[in-house]
């Protein structure tokens, strides 16, 4: 499936969401292809920023949208990663923090 | 001052590309370990090293090893910020 298409697709999603894609399209499209790597290799879109163990019942929490995305976004108005963002983010209303790592190592 | 520049990286994150890009710009050598694409053993013993220094083992993670000889006692101070 061509990027722009899924780039499309997530766009989208966010909306249903009541979020948005990153406004940075470059950063995301990158994002996308990380995503499409780790579904080539390891058959699930694991998050593109977080080394995946390959065992998908291990990493069904990374899977993107992961898991700590929702609590990310209110907090920080940026997933992990920073594909999935809030309005307020891309209005420049909110600093760039680092987002810390929500997930627990097992 | 002796000093060596490691960048723990995933293949696949944007991020991590970020700061590559930083560090070229600002002609810093570096070296890329490039975790995901290791293969189960070495990647087992560079998230061995990454840990010491990074317990959350997040990526990416810049780690900058300074050797100082000697008794240099202003490099020291500047690098140990006292």
């Amino acid at each position: 499936m061509d990027l722009n298409r899924i780039y499309e697709n997530l766009k989208k999603y966010a909306h249903m969401r009541g979020i948005e894609l990153n406004k940075d399209r470059e950063f995301v499209l990158d994002l996308i292809r990380g995503l499409l790597r780790n579904e080539e290799r390891y058959g699930y879109r694991s998050c593109p920023c977080r080394l995946a163990s390959g065992d998908k019942e291990k990493d069904k929490d990374i899977i993107c949208p992961c898991l700590y995305s929702e609590e990310d976004i209110r907090e920080y108005g940026r997933c992990y990663c920073g594909l999935y963002v809030s309005k307020d983010f891309n209005e420049g209303k909110i600093p760039m923090v680092f987002v810390p790592e929500r997930r627990q190592k097992k | 001052m002796l000093r060596k520049v490691k960048l723990y990286s995933l293949s696949t994150c944007p991020v991590c590309k970020k700061v590559k890009e930083f560090l070229s710009d600002n002609n810093v050598e570096y070296e890329t370990i490039e975790v995901d694409i290791l293969d189960g053993g070495e990647q087992w013993v560079a998230l061995k090293e990454l840990k010491k220094i990074n317990p959350q083992e997040t990526f990416p993670t810049v780690v900058v090893e300074k050797a100082i000889v000697g008794f240099d006692e202003e490099n020291l101070k500047k690098v140990l910020e006292i």
